[in-house]
Parts: structure tokens; sequence; C-alpha cells
């Protein structure tokens, strides 16, 4: 009897073992707020399915680092890897490299979405979504303001090589292109990388020109804090200013609770991740996915802000 | 014996050297600068006339009041923080060393600085990005500049060590440094940003501030590094390592204690950096390592050592102040920033090695 328990438990264990998967990411890089939070989120989703074996890799915003990890990978048989791309101009690199294990691209939209083999697929938000809800609410906000003859502001860029960056710097220009909208007037656009310090100087240098303005579209949270830092220590009242960003971060919601900061776009980190993993493990398990599954943005203004204090 | 001093500092150091008047290149170098954005802005037509320099809408003032004070004001102020940093590595150059590390040194002295410089309540809600529990919130500032400045001072040790006592050249220690910070910085929170500092902590860096720590810091390695022993021995190291050995200075303590002070006022850059941004962030200081270099090679530093002043350095940032917040003032973006400064950088160097070879 004993025997017979203890090969029932050595099957069992067997079987486990064997049904036991795999997971490989790799991530543009480790020091990114947001890709933070959407790396946290999935360690802590992927801790929660059993049999899991979860493990993510920092490519330091080096391609050819990320290329490798991802070979490393396949080397040691994982069962699927995720990829949160360095360069979207390079899916080709990356799809070549995954060879016939499952691959999923998450965060940002790989150059050859559109021809990915059955083994792979895309989970993001569509970056069209987010640059066009903030600038149109700021619109909506100028024209409430009484501006609709004519409102002027800056825009301030992410990395000019990320491709978030550039279309959400597209999307702004989209929005000013529309009829309700072609009243506002971008007097300078400049990159401030992303970064809340430079973002300081830059408003700063901005505003040393005299030059009076109505709003400042940011492609993240990050550079409109510093934006709101910077007007706030010149003595600028946030009422008469519009600020407009994108993720709905801590900082960019307790912004807003204080009155400075006006509209933001939250995108789900906890939806990307999981998503992403489920989406593996569909792969893994041989079903058919969509090539591209998409998590939907959500505007974030003063008035629903309390529902995503808790989400990122 | 002006020109026979090149090579063989010692004790003996040659004031000649110093009285050469290279400050006064650079001096006229942002004359030029200045003057090429203004001809820009007057003749660049969506520039409507505007001047770089001078207030022609009457927006302010004052003593200064001729000038555009918000923007003499961000010139200087977009440059302090790194200039901090220059003006520890100006030293680092002038026994003939280098300092890599400086940029990760800042981000991780601001995480952990910052950690413990947080404040408890934010606009009445818990702060969302506290690190440790109750005790490490409110704590008087004093406690995370002590805290910043030690670890600063313990990285410069270790850098010193490696370089003065294993013999490691300061490239490659400080290139070790450089990772190792890096690292650091990332693994304190596990990547996540440490915001929400108290009240005292926040003046550190607010408004001109940086500028004030960074001038003030500049006087006093002026004096030190003009008038006092350790400046000497500075000097005398970079111009020649033996004979200084020879002369009697204590050239590893004394390397040591550079790099330490190089590392201090690192580490100084990061606590006013997390303090004027009100966060800190694991991928703060990117590049800062290589701006402060290229302050002091504009200034006229020589990377063989025993030769630069930190009047150079500080004039050297001001060249980078100027071209950044010039660029922005003709509406040309980043890309065409980065070039501009590449290439005066060369140039500074050019220069440098020219007036050099006409002196000996």
């Amino acid at each position: 009897m004993k025997k017979i328990l203890f090969t029932a438990g050595l099957t069992a264990l067997m079987t486990t073992g064997a049904m036991a998967q795999e997971i490989g990411a790799t991530f543009s890089r480790f020091d990114d707020n947001w890709l933070t939070v959407l790396r946290n989120g999935m360690v802590e989703y992927a801790a929660t399915i059993d049999g899991l074996s979860y493990q993510q890799e920092d490519a330091t915003d080096d391609l050819a680092k990320q290329i490798d990890q991802v070979k490393n990978f396949v080397a040691s048989g994982v069962d699927a890897i995720i990829v949160n791309i360095v360069d979207t101009s390079a899916g080709a690199a990356i799809t070549e490299a995954a060879g016939s294990t499952p691959l999923v691209f998450v965060n940002r939209e790989p150059d050859n979405v559109d021809v990915l083999p059955d083994t792979q697929a895309f989970v993001a938000s569509n970056e069209i979504e987010s640059g066009t809800l903030s600038a149109f609410e700021i619109c909506k906000n100028l024209r409430a303001a009484g501006k609709a003859g004519g409102a002027t502001g800056y825009l301030m860029n992410g990395q000019l090589s990320n491709q978030a960056a550039v279309q959400r710097s597209k999307d702004v220009y989209d929005v000013i292109g529309m009829d309700m909208c072609n009243f506002m007037t971008i007097i300078d656009e400049q990159t401030a990388n992303w970064s809340r310090d430079e973002a300081q100087d830059l408003m700063t240098n901005w505003m040393s020109s005299g030059e009076p303005f109505d709003f400042v579209l940011a492609n993240n949270d990050e550079m409109a804090i510093g934006a709101i830092q910077a007007m706030k220590a010149a003595g600028m009242d946030m009422a008469d200013v519009q600020v407009g960003g994108v993720d709905a971060s801590q900082d960019a919601l307790l912004a807003m609770a204080a009155g400075d900061y006006d509209v933001t776009v939250f995108q789900d980190s906890v939806g990307q991740g999981t998503g992403s993993i489920d989406t593996a493990l569909r792969l893994i398990a041989g079903e058919k996915v969509d090539k591209k599954v998409y998590i939907p943005f959500v505007l974030v203004t003063p008035d629903n802000m309390g529902d995503f204090l808790d989400a990122n | 014996m002006a020109d026979t001093s090149h090579g063989t500092g010692g004790l003996t150091f040659d004031k000649s050297k110093r009285s050469w008047p290279n400050e006064l290149n650079v001096a006229l170098a942002l004359i030029i600068i200045i003057v090429i954005f203004e001809v820009l802005g007057q003749v660049l037509p969506y520039m409507n006339g505007q001047s770089f320099l001078f207030d022609t809408k009457d927006r302010f003032d004052g003593p200064l009041g001729l000038f555009n004070v918000a923007r003499l004001q961000i010139i200087i102020l977009q440059v302090a923080i790194i200039g901090i940093i220059a003006l520890g590595v100006t030293q680092v150059i002038i026994t003939a060393g280098i300092d890599l590390s400086s940029g990760p040194l800042v981000a991780a002295t601001a995480m952990i600085a910052m950690s413990f410089g947080q404040t408890e309540l934010v606009n009445g809600n818990p702060n969302p990005k506290a690190l440790f529990g109750p005790w490490a919130m409110d704590l008087p500032v004093l406690v995370p500049i002590v805290i910043g400045l030690t670890f600063g001072a313990f990285i410069g040790a270790v850098n010193g060590t490696f370089i003065a006592y294993f013999r490691i050249p300061p490239f490659i220690a400080t290139l070790g440094m450089f990772l190792i910070c890096r690292g650091i910085a990332l693994w304190w929170s596990g990547g996540n940003p440490v915001s929400f500092p108290t009240e005292s902590y926040k003046a550190l860096g607010a408004g001109m501030m940086p500028v004030v720590w960074f001038l003030s810091l500049a006087v006093v390695f002026h004096i030190v590094l003009r008038h006092t022993v350790y400046g000497k021995h500075t000097y005398a190291i970079g111009s020649n390592e033996e004979a200084a050995r020879m002369s009697g200075i204590n050239v590893r303590r004394h390397k040591v204690m550079v790099y330490m002070i190089a590392s201090m006022l690192a580490a100084f850059a990061g606590i006013i950096l997390s303090s004027k941004a009100s966060t800190a962030q694991a991928g703060m200081g990117e590049f800062y390592e290589l701006f402060a270099i290229a302050m002091a090679v504009i200034g006229g530093i020589s990377l063989t050592g025993g030769r630069g002043s930190i009047i150079g350095t500080v004039l050297g940032a001001m060249v980078l102040g100027f071209i950044r917040s010039g660029f922005t003032y003709i509406k040309l973006d980043g890309s065409y920033q980065l070039m501009a400064m590449g290439g005066i950088i060369i140039a500074a160097v050019i220069l440098d090695q020219y007036r050099q070879r006409n002196r000996a």
C-alpha cells in the first residue's frame, strides 16, 4: 500500500513537473517608472499561477543585449518569452531570435506587428488613443474657459527615438488639426526625455521668453509634473494653464488632487501585464490568439481620478 | 622657468602657469556664443526681433532690469547641479585621474537620501511612495544629508583606494563604480521612484538654491586649490606624480582624499537634484559624469593632469548653459544642441592644444 501511495505521489510530482511552465521576460529598462509598475504586476500575477516559473531581465535600452537575452531564453528552453522591445523598429530581429518559441510583445508595438508568425502576439494599449484623449480633453477645457478665440501652448516630447513619444506628439497635432480644436497653436516643441528635472529646466527656459501661453501638453506625467513645478516656482496660477499628460501615475494623481494638473490618461499596467502572461500561456497551450490584444486607455480628470488612486 | 615648468611639476609649482589667461579665452567664447544667438534672434523671421539676453519687453526692473532676468537665471540654474559635480571632477582631472562614476552616484545618493527625507502625509493622504515605515518619515533634514554625504564619501574612498593602492587605472576603477552605483540605484527601491519629501528637504534645492550651492562651493574650492597645501599637492601630483612622491607628498593618501571629495560633491549634487525635482528616480543623472567632464574640458583643463582651474570649469558650465538656453530660445530642438555641444568640446581641446604648442 505504501509503495502504491509513493508511486502515486511520484507520478503526481512528475506530472506537475511536466506541466510546469517557464516564461522569460525582457524589459527595455528597469528604471522606467511605468514599466516598473508593469513588471511588479507581472511578478505578482505569475506567482498566483500554479506551476509557472517567471523570470525577467533588464535590457538597459540596448537592443543587441535584448536580442541576446531572447536567444538565451530559447537556449535554456523556456516555454514562452515576453518582450518589452527596446527599439520598436527592430521587431523582425526579435521575432527571428525567438524561432518557434512562443513570444509576446508587450506595451511597445514592434514594426512587424502585422506579419507576426502564429506563435507570436502583441499586447498593449493603442497609442493612438492616449495622446488623442489627453489633447482633446485639453481642447474642450480651453473652449469651456472661453479661449476658443485662440490659445497658445507648448508641447513636451518624450525620447525622440521612442515610438510612443512620436505617436503621442502626432496625436496632439491631429487633434489640433480638427475644426473644433484648430484655435490651438503650438509655440514650440522640445524633448525633455520623459524626465521631470529636464522638464523643469525646459519649462523655465520657455517661460523666460515671456510669451503668454494657455496650455502645456506632455507625452507623459513626469514631464507634465516638472512643467507644473517650474510654473509654480515662477508664481503662475495653475488655474490659468491647462496641463495634459499620459500615465496617471501616483504623483500625477496627487498633483491633480491639489488642483495643479488637469488631464492625464490611464494606461492599464495590470491589464497589460496579466494580458501578456495569459496570452503567453495560451500560445504555449497551442491555442489560436489575436495578433493584437488591445487594453483600452482611460481618460483621467479631477472628476474620476478617485477610481485610479490605487491603480498604477 | 615658465617654459620648463611644463611636466616638471613637483612642489615648485610655477605660478605663471595659472596666470596664463586661459579663462579669458573661455570668457571670450561665451561672448561669441551670446552674440551669435543675439544675431540669430534678429535675423530669424519667426523670432519677431526678440532678444536673447536683453529685456526688450520691459518685463524686469531693478539693477539687472536691462536684462531678461528670467533667462539669466535659468541659464545658470540648469547647469548648477552638474556644475557641482564638475567642481569635484576638476580636482580629479588635475591629478591626472578621471571619475566616470559621478552620474550613477547622483542617482544612487538621490534614492538613498530621499528615502530618509520623505514626508508621512501628502495632502492628508499617506505618502504613496513611502519606502520605509513611519520611523523614517519626517526626519530632520540633516539626517538625509549626512547619510547621503557619508555614502558619497564611502564610494569615493573605494574609488581612491583601488586607484591609489591597487594601481587600477582611474578609468577602469570608476567605470566599475559607474555600473555598481547604477545597480545600487535600481536595487534600492526595486526601480520605483522615491517621492514626496519633507518641506525642509524640498527647500535644499528649491528656486535658485542649486545656483547658490554651486557658486559658494566654487568659491570654496577655488580658494582651496589656490591657497592651501591640499591644492598645491593636487597640482603637484598631476604634473609629475613621481616627483611629488619624492618631495615627500603622501601621494596615495592624497589621491584617496581627492576622490572622496569628488564623490561627496557628486553625492551632494544628488541630494540637491532630488530636492529640486521632489523625487528620486534610479534613471536620474544620466550622462551627468560626461557633461561634468565636458564642463572642465571646455574650461581648459588638461586630461594629462597638472593644469586646470575652478574658474575655468565654472565658465565651461556657463558655456553649456548658454548653448542650452540659446537653442530653446531660437526654437531648435535637442538634437541640434547635442551636435553643437559636441563641436564646442572638440573645438575647445583643439584651441587648447594649439595654444600649448605656441607656448612651447
